[in-house]
């Protein structure tokens, strides 16, 4: 290496906690973007592969509407030659607890789509393609799954969870009903793990899908051969690209993975600030070694190279170090995130992070990247010392002191350009997170001037309190802005960002819980897990003594080539009404629109998501082709991406040949026994469907805590970021300590005791957390204005009143001072541990 | 931020609508590997689900049109449609249309579901185009349910999606009804009505084939040994006017091979006396041929007589490597001394094989020789089972 | 004299600063020649303008008003990386706070300006064991600087100072931190380096017996030069 980059790295080396520190910021900044990317796309790619694993081959997709599609269309097409068509019937059914996916095939039609091998042996299949099926085919289990109802092939996943080896009997619940099955083949599922297949007849009667398909799967040769097909097809029958039907499924989670990478940024972003301060400090306190260098003729080009070279240098240190702590935080992210993905958008197992190459570079190039960018402005000033040798201190803070109002000046324009952003970018989500992060640039860039007005009026104080060393202190943090300073802004960005969150939260839990409390007006509810109720059961609850009406529900899918629609199908109880608050119209025209006319009420993010207003009308696919609906109002509700529609039982019956029903909520006569009635209903449905029910009480507590899951992961984000920035509060200290040895022996000379001296650095860590504790309620405050009115809105649609607790905010400040004080105890022990002799020499 | 929420979906209304995932539970039951696979297609269909299955034991009258339908208590039956074609220039083909019946279990069940069904369908197609020296197979399957496949009685008719054999109706109600044969797939099709020269003939004792000494390890078995056709058929797109002769065998039973058998060699021969020749020769796994082989001659009036194993002999001249392994035996001289023939028999094309689920090599054939005196001539099919595995 | 024998000439140099608003002059409208290989002395009491003089010769600092011509080149009309490239090519310093880097050894602290001035490595590890032996201290070369004497590690610095031949060699105090005798030895190795290696020697100094060693003193007063 070069003489001259060793005479600078020599001095990293020597104080090995500073770099140590920059790293670890680089580290968790790097770390946090890695995880949530892997998380995301390892969750992305699981339902990817397993959508691709279930489509198999077929490159489109026929389906019909919620009632599935006639499987007489099927045989149609068979016979009139379509060679490349298979029938499925899927749906989820309950395995001694365990979830599986449950593919309804017919075992002929699959070898062009689906190749199922057998567990452990490649070379054999039980349906093989080509041509070689008899010989592959596992000729006794083939038998089987045509012959004999409940005949499973089990992936080896399953069959290793359950304990089932070939041949066993198992039950499955599936439809709300327990069915008689056995393992007559156990085979590889690949990434949908755990997979029951059977044959379309034992499908059909578990699923209640007599008659009916859920889906053809196609191959088509060509657009032509799909626009001929779509030519041919009855009215109701829509055929669909299986990629983009993939896709849109997918797209559900995208605002919510959207979100988790802004939450990683933020990470970085107090990472950033993070670096920044321990890179401008070592090029501050080298800038007696720089001054040398310049005066020995080293040019200000060649000082700002050789900065950004050693910072360059940690980045890719930190990014390959942050790597790796990525891929591991990853594993247990991905957990989280495949848990809410789950409770929120559609069924996911991943059963490992995918370590993609892209996820990694782009979080070790943000890494570095960040670092360079960091390190440049104090490379610039570094580069800037005249070459000399006694560059005073004080001259030092008074140029960075008359920087502050710049600063603040342009951080005034970034809050104003967030302000712009917002105005304009309509409903993007990006942009919101755009305006957000330029809200928080601007803020940080202006809270150093605020530091100082209040560390100098805080002095004072001390003064007036503790004496000169409380004033020491306290004033220190003033003429000592130049490195205190970020510290205290990485600080108050974490805290801020743990204010705007948990306001967020808070309002929306509030939201939640109120919304619950209005919608959950039924006294019981009584469903079935994936399936439907027996018809038959509806009608005896209905006549239960106690019971004097119940409403019944039934959510479907409705798919078009414009993506996927979830309705919901509603025969309301006359209590049912004051449940669902409608936003824009008046419930005494609403409501008898919506029982009489063909008219339907859209979901709030649905109303936003499409720009959908009362009135407007809306274009559903029915059995008897596309009909027009008019949107009769909005109502309240926080379900996910994209929103629903709201549709009358008796509007949905003159369009929809499905008569299913997925649950009903029953409403107790005046006076009658809740207990009693409960009692009653399970003994009605005993032994022949096994129902879930549940009084209003507990479904709104099973509400709330699937909410309060959600919100796991972003506890888990913003606790890094807290925690980025408490590693830069202690290299802050650190760094100020070791610039100001030689003070603190001079104290310690003059007699201040060790006690005194830590009990200082302790008041000054302890005032530091307090400043950035106040510098942080604002933009707090303003975090969470923006998240509920901007972000929440545009990535899902909901409103909801802020609602600000002064304990949130009394919380926000306690945890920066604690923080604080936690970060500076180690440098107290040291500063009442220094010997003055030493401290004085090392100069 | 995150934000990511929630939401319950519309828990209220639907009341049920989430529920936790639930991870695997740790288990350490490693997945066994199921059945040992099997390579026969008789195999597949059940030899261990014999019992229960009618058998064929005692002759029987066969009846037209019903038997032309089909006999769904039996484990196995097939429509077995072979012939050479002829079209204009010189061209020539050979065809094979079969479709199986198999049955996978003695009874079917009452099952609420449309799609249950112990009735599974195969189909090959096969074409041998000779000047172009190409050989052409198709292959189907399909369950015998919801019209997807299946076959009737009345009026003869039996199909594979659009795979179809069915008996035209006629208004001599006595006469054997002509059958159109319409198949298709990527690369070749075939249209051919078959109008029936003779009445169909019963092979073995009245019908009733012998295949081992085991008492119902036997079939039914007739033939229409000299059908006229008509019609065209497709190869890679472009379709051929032919004219030639078939021949249909119906067969059903639920055996298959004896333990200790190989396999046979079919033969099935139209001469140009107007007479025809079946027959076909059991294998034994010590190279013998089990004396329960037997064969049909077919006079040019249509009278019947049955052949056995001793009535007939067979050397084998020259054979063929198969591509794909296997020695096929490929060109014969055949002797039947009670009739004075005395006939070479060689494939218009040595590669006829079908590799399907079963490998076997079925392939139209050309006949020369003297009958008595005279010289003979013909052409037919053949059919070698259990040289492949 | 005429302008082939002249190295450095300033003129009109004027330089202020501003402390609490008020304009300090330092160096005023001042004129001054040195000879090519001339060791002159800058006497002053602290705060006279010496360093401030040198400063301004090594174009680290720019003059209010002035030139500074060195081999007839003019500094104050170079850009800031000209003045910082000529500066590396024909300046060495010598200060009074020796400013040999910590975390290079002595070794390494002569070399880096070899380095700087893109001297082959053979020839510099030559050069630096010259100039070490020169100085004394050949075997303490692998040593880092806080372990030597600060005679020593003034030495180190006239090592550095002469290790790339510059024509001229600034020197601020040099013996300002050192005691009498180590002054002594300091003072003479400076000499009889510049005598072996040429070189106009300008040496800012309160003291009177080291501003006798050269071979003109100047004194600065008020901003002022005056001939002794």
């Amino acid at each position: 290496m070069p003489v001259l980059y060793r005479a600078s790295s020599g001095y990293l080396l020597r104080h090995p906690w500073q770099l140590g520190l920059a790293l670890i910021g680089i580290c968790i900044g790097v770390a946090v973007i890695v995880a949530v990317d892997l998380a995301n796309d390892s969750s992305r790619k699981a339902f990817r592969l397993s959508m691709d694993t279930l489509n198999g081959a077929a490159t489109h997709q026929l389906v019909g509407g919620p009632g599935g599609i006639d499987e007489g269309i099927y045989a149609e097409l068979r016979r009139g030659g379509l060679r490349r068509a298979a029938p499925v019937v899927d749906g989820r059914g309950d395995v001694q607890g365990l979830s599986l996916n449950v593919l309804g095939i017919d075992p002929f039609a699959e070898r062009e789509f689906r190749h199922y091998s057998l567990a452990g042996r490649d070379e054999r299949s039980v349906i093989d393609d080509g041509a070689r099926t008899a010989r592959g085919m596992e000729a006794k289990a083939l038998r089987q799954l045509l012959a004999e109802p409940g005949a499973s092939l089990v992936s080896a996943q399953a069959a290793r969870a359950l304990r089932l080896g070939l041949g066993d009997a198992f039950e499955v619940r599936a439809g709300g009903q327990a069915r008689n099955a056995f393992v007559a083949g156990l085979i590889d599922a690949g990434a949908v793990g755990q997979l029951l297949v059977v044959d379309i007849a034992t499908a059909q009667d578990w699923f209640g899908l007599l008659g009916h398909l859920s889906r053809i799967d196609l191959r088509l040769s060509g657009d032509g051969q799909a626009k001929e097909l779509r030519h041919r097809l009855p009215a109701g029958i829509t055929l669909l690209a299986a990629d983009a039907r993939t896709q849109s499924m997918s797209q559900m989670s995208a605002a919510f993975m959207t979100n988790l990478t802004a939450m990683s940024l933020l990470a970085l972003l107090v990472g950033i600030f993070l670096i920044y301060n321990s890179v401008g400090f070592a090029a501050l306190q080298r800038r007696g070694l720089i001054g040398v260098l310049r005066a020995l003729g080293l040019t200000r080009r060649e000082v700002v190279g050789l900065v950004l070279l050693e910072a360059a240098g940690l980045g890719v240190v930190g990014a390959a170090l942050g790597v790796g702590a990525g891929i591991w935080l990853g594993h247990g992210l991905l957990e989280l995130v495949s848990r809410s993905i789950n409770d929120l958008y559609f069924r996911l197992s991943v059963t490992d992070v995918s370590i993609g190459t892209l996820a990694v570079a782009k979080g070790a190039l943000a890494g570095l990247l960040a670092t360079v960018v960091a390190a440049a402005g104090p490379a610039w000033e570094a580069s800037g010392y005249r070459p000399q040798l006694a560059l005073r201190r004080s001259l030092l803070e008074r140029r960075s002191g008359r920087m502050l109002p710049w600063l603040a000046a342009g951080g005034l324009a970034s809050a104003g350009l967030s302000l712009v952003v917002l105005q304009l970018s309509g409903h993007s989500l990006l942009a919101g997170l755009v305006a957000l992060f330029l809200m928080i640039l601007g803020f940080a860039l202006s809270i150093p001037l605020a530091v100082r007005f209040l560390a100098e009026q805080g002095a004072r104080l001390a003064a007036a309190v503790g004496g000169i060393p409380a004033r020491l202190a306290v004033g220190g943090i003033a003429t000592s802005l130049s490195r205190t300073g970020i510290a205290i802004v990485a600080l108050a960005v974490a805290v801020s960002a743990t204010v705007g969150v948990s306001i967020m939260v808070q309002s929306f839990r509030g939201a939640v819980l109120e919304w619950l409390d209005e919608t959950l007006r039924a006294d019981l509810y009584v469903g079935v897990i994936d399936g439907s109720l027996d018809p038959g059961l509806v009608e005896d609850i209905a006549r239960v003594p106690g019971v004097s009406e119940y409403s019944a529900s039934r959510r479907v899918w409705l798919e078009s080539e414009q993506g996927r629609t979830r309705m919901i199908v509603l025969k309301m109880a006359q209590r049912s009404y004051a449940g669902t608050r409608l936003l824009d119209a008046d419930p005494d025209e609403a409501w008898p629109a919506f029982e009489r006319d063909d008219a339907v009420l859209v979901s709030e993010p649905y109303a936003f998501r499409y720009g959908t207003r009362r009135g407007d009308l809306v274009t559903l696919e029915t059995p008897t082709g596309r009909r027009d609906f008019r949107v009769a109002a909005t109502f309240r509700s926080y379900d996910v991406n994209p929103g629903s529609l709201l549709i009358s039982r008796s509007t949905y019956a003159r369009y929809w040949d499905d008569p299913q029903i997925d649950s009903i909520g029953v409403y107790l006569a005046d006076g009658a026994d809740v207990a009693a009635v409960t009692d009653a209903i399970a003994a009605l449905a005993a032994g022949r469907q096994s129902v879930e029910l549940r009084s209003n009480r507990q479904l709104q507590a099973l509400s709330l805590e699937i909410f309060d899951r959600t919100f796991v992961i972003t506890d888990v984000l913003y606790w890094l970021a807290v925690g980025v920035a408490l590693v830069g509060i202690l290299g802050a200290m650190l760094a100020l300590q070791l610039e100001r040895a030689r003070e603190l022996a001079v104290l310690r000379a003059l007699g201040v005791t060790p006690w005194q001296l830590g009990g200082m650095v302790t008041l000054q860590s302890g005032f530091i957390g307090l400043l950035s504790g106040l510098a942080a309620l604002p933009l707090g405050l303003l975090m969470a204005w923006l998240l509920i009115e901007v972000i929440n809105r545009r990535a899902f649609g909901w409103s909801m009143p802020v609602v600000v607790t002064p304990a949130a905010l009394g919380s926000a400040v306690l945890l920066s001072v604690a923080a604080a004080l936690a970060a500076g105890l180690y440098p107290a022990w040291r500063a009442a541990r220094s010997r003055p002799a030493l401290a004085m020499r090392e100069e | 931020m995150k934000k990511i929420i929630l939401v319950i979906v519309f828990v209220i209304i639907t009341g049920l609508a989430v529920r936790g995932f639930r991870g695997p539970a740790p288990g350490d039951v490693e997945p066994v590997a199921a059945v040992p696979a099997s390579s026969r297609l008789s195999e597949l269909l059940g030899a261990d689900a014999d019992a229960g299955f009618p058998l064929a034991l005692e002759p029987r009258p066969f009846r037209f049109p019903a038997d032309h339908g089909p006999h769904p208590e039996f484990r196995n039956e097939w429509w077995y449609a072979t012939g050479n074609l002829d079209a204009d220039g010189g061209r020539r083909f050979g065809f094979e249309l079969t479709l199986f019946r198999f049955s996978l279990t003695p009874d079917a069940r009452p099952d609420p579901s449309a799609w249950r069904t112990n009735q599974v369908y195969v189909g090959h197609l096969a074409l041998t185009d000779v000047v172009a020296g190409e050989f052409h197979v198709a292959v189907r399957y399909s369950r015998g349910a919801l019209g997807l496949a299946g076959a009737e009685a009345a009026p003869p008719r039996v199909w594979l999606e659009d795979w179809v054999m069915a008996a035209l109706p006629d208004q001599d109600a006595d006469r054997e009804p002509p059958w159109r044969l319409t198949a298709r797939d990527e690369r070749l099709g075939i249209d051919l009505t078959l109008t029936p020269r003779k009445a169909p003939v019963a092979n073995g004792e009245d019908g009733l084939s012998r295949k081992s000494s085991e008492p119902g390890n036997a079939s039914y078995y007739y033939s229409l040994t000299r059908l006229a056709v008509t019609g065209a058929v497709e190869v890679d797109g472009s379709s051929h006017a032919v004219t030639g002769q078939a021949w249909l065998d119906r067969e059903w039973g639920s055996s298959a091979l004896a333990r200790n058998q190989l396999g046979w060699d079919w033969f099935a021969l139209q001469l140009d006396d107007e007479t025809e020749l079946m027959f076909y020769q059991l294998r034994l796994d010590d190279g013998a041929r089990d004396p329960m082989s037997a064969g049909t001659w077919v006079t040019s009036d249509g009278v019947a007589h049955a052949l056995g194993a001793d009535d007939v002999t067979l050397e084998v001249l020259d054979q063929w490597d198969s591509p794909q392994g296997g020695r096929y035996p490929i060109r014969w001289r055949l002797v039947v001394p009670g009739i004075g023939l005395d006939v070479r028999i060689w494939p218009v094309l040595d590669a006829q094989e079908l590799v399907t689920n079963v490998r076997y090599w079925e392939g139209a054939v050309d006949v020369e020789g003297t009958r008595g005196d005279n010289e003979v001539a013909g052409r037919g099919y053949v059919e070698l089972t259990g040289y492949a595995d | 004299m005429s302008d082939r024998d002249v190295h450095v000439r300033i003129s009109g140099l004027t330089h202020s600063y501003l402390e609490g608003g008020r304009r300090h002059d330092v160096i005023r409208n001042l004129d001054a020649e040195f000879r090519r290989c001339e060791s002159v002395a800058l006497r002053g009491r602290s705060g006279s303008g010496k360093s401030t003089l040198l400063n301004l010769v090594a174009g680290i600092d720019m003059p209010d008003a002035g030139r500074v011509l060195i081999d007839g080149r003019d500094l104050t009309s170079m850009s800031e990386r000209e003045r910082t490239l000529f500066r590396r090519r024909h300046i060495g310093f010598v200060y009074q706070a020796f400013n040999l880097i910590a975390t290079l050894s002595v070794a390494d602290n002569v070399r880096l300006v070899l380095e700087l001035n893109g001297v082959a490595e053979r020839e510099a590890v030559k050069r630096v064991g010259d100039l070490l032996d020169a100085v004394g201290l050949g075997d303490r070369a692998d040593s880092y600087p806080d372990v030597l004497s600060g005679g020593e590690q003034q030495r180190v610095a006239i090592a550095r100072a002469l290790a790339h031949r510059p024509t001229l060699i600034l020197a601020d105090e040099p013996t300002g931190n050192l005691d009498e005798a180590s002054a002594k030895v300091v003072l003479g190795l400076l000499r009889r380096l510049l005598q072996r290696e040429g070189g106009t020697l300008l040496m800012a100094t309160h003291s009177q017996q080291v501003a006798a060693s050269c071979d003109r003193v100047l004194d600065i007063h008020d901003g002022a030069l005056v001939e002794r």
